[in-house]
């Protein structure tokens, strides 16, 4: 059997001040490369400031290593730390709703990957990250933590069920994806901002100029430099697609679905199956014309940050049949009905009579302070309107069976899909203007972080009661 | 009834018509004497004229809100106030122009807790919060005996729903 407390791997140490030192490039240019020549007293001091707050930060690591200890059993995990303030924290297996893992190029010079458990709380201690682990001990938790729950007491781990695959990236797919994305065009900001940066360093404004004037009487060279500038911009899309995207696998077992990604720095995401609160499909314009798609898996883990968002996307560049099928494959219950109706065309006219406060609150404040802008207030309103029309024009509902369904749009469509059960808590309200026009407002909850509000105006009351008595009765 | 659905029929107390009057007289007096403060602060240090004007119209909105929140809405607040709990769900029901129906089944309850401040207290009344994993509700004004009642039926049928349940998820509804 494995040890019972233990003490992170040292590499922690390594990983901190990494990420310590990517936090401070800022400050370190400021301090020691623009400003090398300065002797501005905030500079001198801010320097000595620096060089202490690295020092009491490399000694702080080091301390907070030594003090934390962790302890895995057989239903849960039990963390001892803190060097001044002590903390004690035990996380049972059962209230983890999902877990990632991240192996980022420094994990992966010590052979080693980290691991996120999250819970189904909010708060700070929602998710417990193990910072640094071996492979063999990430699979110990993970065989721990997928056995079945109800039997968790004695019985040795059982070996994991085989995986099915249902998608693997490949490359024709990556390709497809570093288009859409449009990930090329992140190259031509860089390409500016290295050309500004070199300008001003070799002073080349006046040869430039020159340069320019040379490059037009030779106009073919100029073309060469386009077409080179082009091929550079989408290789650097490709090796972004790739990096993110490469070697993508979306499998499933009974219980769970995986997700694989990445080249270099390898994420893997993995939900049970009967956590999954809602399923949404989104497409971009860009998307809906090449009829891609993405899935995202909404549960009610995951962190609350929302810098890495997509973690729970099944591949977000999908065709849609394709999506589709795996969606069909992996979880059955969730069936996505393309087929949906648009309210009647009274609700247009309701919106379009709400009052425009925008506008409203634009013209004020272009009276008073820009008399000659105001033309800029009819834009707001066209604006306003189009978003209206554009708001009727994708809304939709469909209520069939146990599911409901839901979308909403503009520039991008989001269908959301989910469950009577997993439905927290509805709302209807209906307002004095809307019950002129026989319709009411259906607002529902859904667990997510943060939790997942879906707010549908101009349902008919008729529509509204029902469901109403659906939601009422369906438990009973 | 606008919409065709099974309503809540029961009410909160009639001193709630008193006790929000209270509140809400309380609120706006230190509401218009901090922006009286601060006019007199603006007239005597000359700041700059635009705060007056806000300030001014400040204390005009605060009025308005005042003739509102004191006369009109405690009393259709109270008239309309509906709830209902049984086994399965909270009902509630609140409003006339806007009106809202709010239903939360019992098994998504997390806690619930009675709440008193010192204007409450006089007239012997609580509020009941109820609490569940993606939000929180408060029925207000519900008579001492009553509310005690409720607090432990509420705890009581959320936390059987809790254990058949079976989710794992550690939070039942506290008695506090």
């Amino acid at each position: 059997m494995h040890p019972t407390t233990k003490r992170y791997h040292p590499a922690m140490i390594a990983v901190d001040l990494i990420s310590f030192i990517k936090g401070s490039v800022g400050i370190v240019l400021i301090l020691f490369i623009f400003k090398a020549t300065s002797t501005a007293t905030w500079v001198v001091w801010g320097r000595y400031i620096f060089i202490i707050v690295c020092i009491f930060t490399l000694i702080w690591t080091i301390l907070q290593w030594m003090f934390c200890q962790y302890e895995v059993t057989q239903n849960s995990v039990i963390e001892r730390k803190g060097v001044f303030i002590k903390s004690h924290r035990t996380v049972p297996f059962s209230s983890i709703h999902n877990h990632k893992s991240n192996t980022t190029f420094i994990h992966r010079w010590f052979g080693l990957t980290s691991l996120t458990l999250e819970t189904g709380t909010s708060g700070e201690h929602a998710n417990f990250t193990f910072p640094v682990i071996t492979a063999k001990e990430k699979r110990h938790i993970l065989i721990l933590l997928e056995q079945p729950q109800d039997q968790q007491n004695g019985e040795e781990p059982q070996p994991v069920i085989e995986r099915s695959i249902h998608f693997q990236s490949n490359k024709k797919d990556l390709i497809k994806a570093s288009f859409t994305s449009l990930s090329f065009l992140a190259f031509f900001p860089l390409l500016s901002a290295l050309y500004f940066n070199l300008a001003e360093l070799f002073h080349i404004e006046n040869s430039a100029k020159n340069t320019f004037d040379y490059l037009l009487i030779h106009w073919w060279m100029l073309i060469i430099i386009l077409i080179i500038a082009i091929i550079l911009s989408v290789l650097f899309g490709l090796f972004k697609t790739f990096t993110k995207y490469g070697n993508f696998v979306i499998s499933d077992d009974t219980d769970r679905i995986y997700i694989e990604k990445g080249m270099g720095n390898v994420v893997s995401y993995s939900i049970l199956k009967h956590r999954v609160q809602a399923v949404v499909v989104e497409q971009s314009l860009l998307k809906r014309l090449l009829s891609l798609v993405e899935v995202k898996l909404i549960s009610a883990g995951g962190s609350e940050d929302g810098n890495d968002q997509d973690t729970n996307s099944l591949y977000p560049f999908m065709p849609k049949k394709q999506a589709y099928q795996v969606l069909q494959s992996m979880l059955p219950q969730y069936v996505i009905e393309e087929r949906m109706e648009r309210f009647p065309i009274k609700v247009l006219w309701l919106k379009l009579l709400h009052p425009y406060y925008v506008t409203i609150l634009s013209i004020i404040g272009l009276a008073i302070f820009k008399r000659e802008w105001l033309w800029i207030a009819a834009f707001v309103f066209i604006l306003s309107v189009t978003s209206r029309i554009l708001d009727y024009w994708f809304t939709s509902y469909i209520r069939h069976g146990k599911t409901i369904q839901i979308r909403k749009g503009g520039f991008v469509n989001e269908t959301f899909v989910t469950h009577h059960e997993r439905i927290q808590q509805i709302s209807i309200k209906h307002s004095w203007l809307q019950r002129k026009f026989n319709v009411a407002t259906l607002v529902f909850l859904n667990r997510a972080k943060p939790m997942h509000e879906s707010r549908l105006y101009g349902l008919s009351k008729e529509e509204a009661g029902t469901f109403y008595t659906w939601y009422h009765g369906h438990s009973k | 009834m606008y919409i065709n659905i099974n309503e809540p029929k029961r009410e909160i107390s009639s001193d709630a018509v008193k006790v929000w009057r209270m509140s809400n007289t309380i609120g706006h007096i230190i509401a218009l004497v901090i922006i009286a403060i601060l006019f007199i602060c603006s007239e005597r240090f000359e700041w700059y004229s635009w705060v007056s004007i806000v300030l001014y119209c400040l204390g005009g909105l605060a009025m308005l809100s005042g003739i509102y929140s004191i006369l009109i809405e405690p009393v259709y607040l109270q008239r309309t106030w509906r709830y209902e709990i049984d086994q399965e769900f909270i009902q509630l029901k609140h409003g006339r122009w806007n009106q809202q129906h709010i239903l939360i089944p019992m098994e998504k309850v997390e806690y619930v807790r009675t709440e008193q401040g010192p204007i409450m207290r006089r007239h012997m009344l609580y509020n009941i919060e109820v609490g569940t994993t993606t939000s929180n509700h408060v029925i207000p004004a519900i008579p001492a005996e009553e509310a005690h009642l409720l607090k432990a039926q509420i705890a009581v049928f959320a936390k059987i729903k809790d254990q058949e349940n079976g989710e794992g998820e550690k939070e039942h509804a506290s008695n506090n």
